[in-house]
């Protein structure tokens, strides 16, 4: 039997290799520590009983990315990249912030008060950063600028704009409802993890249920035939770009819950990176075309792991990068087309020598 | 044998060659700028040689890491890692120095070896593993962030009576009066990051416009399977070009660590993105195959008016520099697709 290596084998050999990853990851976990992969209920202080441990945990702090990951995913299918997300993510924050303070001067101490209406803080950031996506799509759809520097333009001015807002000033606040978003639990689990699975829900049924995952993956294989074959190839692009703008919205305002507070020089910093590390290590390539959310899910879970893993080791925050690159290196070596093809290769040979008996 | 005799142009028509208009728009660009701050603030010493001189000395370790970047764009590649290991080499710098006791020439060797030898595996990596040149040199960046912590966390200022010299030369621009020399007031002066700035920028020109290896460049950014079927090095040249670019991002590195006296794992967070938009600003394009060094030199002096303009301003939000330097960005990518188009028009109506 002759192994057949098309787009779809090659996608899912890629994913194979992030699972097998992430199982190994957690399993040298296991090792250092057995209690690395346990979850226990515990009693909260006003009596509810909810879920802890170190996988909850990976989980919970995973949110962050793995929600914009969804959005980068579309965007990297169609063969582009979207480096303003960290910056979107610190005006997020710093507009929400904006909105439950005002301003500091007239509201000088932080407490459980909000000068404008919630519905507000949530949703103006949330339409602020979509409208910011829909900029970035516009310059790239209509403009027909490389995706890279049409973002890098919000990248740079994003966090001149948050900075601009709060005045420079970190807001504080300690109004309930806001920390809720990053703080409370649902379903006995942290309230980002359900955000989280409520997103990747919602991509995925937008991707896979309608016909937008087809055309994005169609427009990413070649834009020019997609938009021959009729189909409108700057709506799609635009469409992508305003969902991850969306995106980066929430995981700003789950950021700023997380530390109450705003932060425009650190909010979301290398959350594009990471981003883009996750969809790549998830196995869609950068060139476009086929996507795999379950993937990016993965590979911005292994990125977590790592990290929680190395702070075990009691290793400085900032020296994780370190070990986070060697693991990626390892994984994106195994994962490069030459590598691929050598182990494919060496499959063929040995199933034809057994008479077919193992497939590629 | 045959030999193509070279069509002898004028100098109006090589000046104005149309390949050059990039260039020519950042000038223009550069000019306008400068005049309206000519203008507003002129009492105030704006237009004096100083502050151009200073635009250069707060600039140099943007503008040597732009050489190495430049090069890089123009082969359709991009490197993420190169403030990562700027940042690195003014930590092997420090470290080495103070905590070790070091002679600093060793400290700057070393760098010098590791960051070149960083940028051949990731030229390796781009070229022969066919991974992205985003991720790859992202994985650097990674990399050499993380070890510049696993070094220090803290800053750890320089001490050294030789990096004391070093940061410390300064040649005045000097004017004749009556007869002898004296200095310009207010004094002007160039230090030793804008002399390795300006030396870096006449070795990239020498290198891209007057060597087999510049054209072969070139020829990648152009077109590389072209290039590889021409039998250009394709290989070669790729991976010779992201060693260079890591040679300059050590250099500018050294620059910064005689800017500032220290070494940080923080320091230049962000600044390989600062780094693009120069060369971007510059007329180099992302897409590969077009730049000039010249245009680069304009885009960093560009870059650099904008947060002197606010400076003397006074009154405005020095965040107003990163939003003013985005619109910049908007409006230089506008001309680049104005540019490209109507010489795709004109190619085709030819």
């Amino acid at each position: 039997m002759k192994a057949k290596l098309n787009r779809e084998t090659v996608v899912r050999s890629k994913l194979l290799w992030a699972v097998i990853a992430e199982l190994l990851i957690l399993l040298v976990g296991f090792i250092m520590r057995p209690d690395f992969l346990s979850v226990q209920l515990m009693t909260l202080a006003d009596g509810s009983r909810v879920l802890f441990g170190t996988p909850i945990d990976i989980l919970n702090r995973s949110a962050e990315i793995t929600i914009i990951a969804m959005g980068m995913t579309l965007v990297i299918a169609l063969g582009g990249t979207d480096l303003s997300v960290g910056a979107l993510v610190a005006v997020s924050g710093a507009m929400a912030l904006k909105f439950l303070r005002w301003d500091v001067l007239e509201y000088p101490t932080p407490g459980d008060y909000t000068v404008m209406p919630y519905f507000l803080v949530i949703l103006v950031p949330l339409a602020v950063c979509t409208l910011m996506g829909a900029f970035n799509g516009l310059l790239i759809s209509k403009l027909g600028m490389q995706p890279i520097i049409a973002t890098l333009i919000l990248m740079v001015a994003g966090r001149g704009i948050a900075q601009i807002t709060t005045n420079g000033k970190q807001f504080t606040t300690m109004y309930t409802p806001f920390q809720q978003i990053a703080q409370g639990y649902f379903l006995k689990l942290p309230m980002p993890i359900i955000i989280t699975a409520v997103v990747i829900l919602g991509v995925a049924l937008f991707t896979r249920k309608t016909s937008y995952g087809m055309f994005v993956e169609s427009v990413g294989v070649n834009p020019n035939a997609s938009r021959v074959s009729g189909l409108q190839s700057s709506r799609i692009i635009l469409i992508a770009f305003m969902i991850t703008g969306f995106l980066s919205g929430i995981s700003g305002l789950i950021y700023s819950s997380r530390i109450s507070s705003c932060d425009s020089n650190n909010a979301g910093i290398n959350n594009e990176m990471n981003a883009i590390l996750a969809v790549v290590i998830g196995g869609t390539s950068m060139s476009g075309g086929k996507f795999s959310l379950t993937g990016t899910v993965i590979g911005s879970l292994i990125i977590q792991t790592i990290v929680t893993l190395v702070y075990f080791f009691g290793v400085v925050s900032e020296a994780i990068m370190a070990f986070e690159a060697m693991i990626i290196a390892v994984v994106i070596v195994l994962q490069s087309e030459p590598v691929r093809k050598f182990f494919a290769s060496r499959k063929r040979s040995r199933a034809s020598a057994t008479g077919g008996a193992v497939r590629a | 044998m045959l030999k193509a005799e070279p069509r002898r142009q004028s100098a109006l028509t090589r000046i104005f060659n149309p390949k050059y208009i990039m260039v020519y728009a950042t000038l223009g660009v550069f000019l306008v700028i400068y005049l309206f701050g000519a203008l507003m603030y002129g009492d105030k010493g704006f237009t004096t040689l100083r502050t151009l001189t200073l635009m250069f000395s707060d600039n140099a370790y943007v503008g040597v890491s732009a050489v190495g970047m430049t090069m890089v764009l123009i082969t359709g590649g991009i490197d993420l890692s190169v403030a990562a290991v700027a940042s690195l080499t003014g930590m092997f710098v420090a470290y080495g120095v103070t905590v070790l006791g070091l002679d600093p020439w060793v400290c700057v060797l070393f760098s010098l070896a590791v960051g070149t030898a960083l940028g051949l595996v990731m030229g390796a990596a781009i070229h022969y593993l066919n991974v992205p040149p985003f991720i790859t040199t992202l994985t650097g960046m990674f990399m050499a962030r993380g070890v510049c912590a696993l070094i220090s966390r803290e800053s750890i200022s320089i001490d050294n009576p030789t990096i004391d010299y070093l940061a410390g030369l300064k040649w005045y621009i000097m004017r004749l009066q009556d007869g002898e020399w004296v200095k310009l007031k207010p004094v002007a002066y160039i230090n030793l990051s804008v002399l390795i700035f300006i030396a870096m920028i006449i070795i990239g020109t020498i290198i891209l416009q007057k060597t087999r290896f510049g054209r072969n460049v070139y020829a990648i950014g152009g077109n590389e399977q072209s290039a590889r079927l021409m039998g250009l090095p394709v290989a070669r040249t790729k991976v010779l070009v992201y060693g260079f670019n890591g040679l300059c991002s050590v250099l500018s590195g050294i620059a910064y660590a005689l800017y500032v006296k220290s070494g940080w794992n923080l320091a230049l967070q962000g600044s390989e993105l600062d780094v693009i938009s120069c060369c971007v600003i510059g007329g180099v394009m992302l897409s590969g195959g077009v730049g000039y060094m010249q245009g680069m030199l304009l885009g960093v002096l560009l870059k650099a008016t904008i947060p002197a303009i606010i400076t003397f301003n006074g009154t405005m939000n020095s965040w107003w520099a990163k939003i003013f330097t985005g619109l910049l960005l908007l409006l230089f990518i506008i001309i680049q697709r104005v540019v490209v188009a109507s010489s795709d028009r004109a190619k085709k109506t030819e």
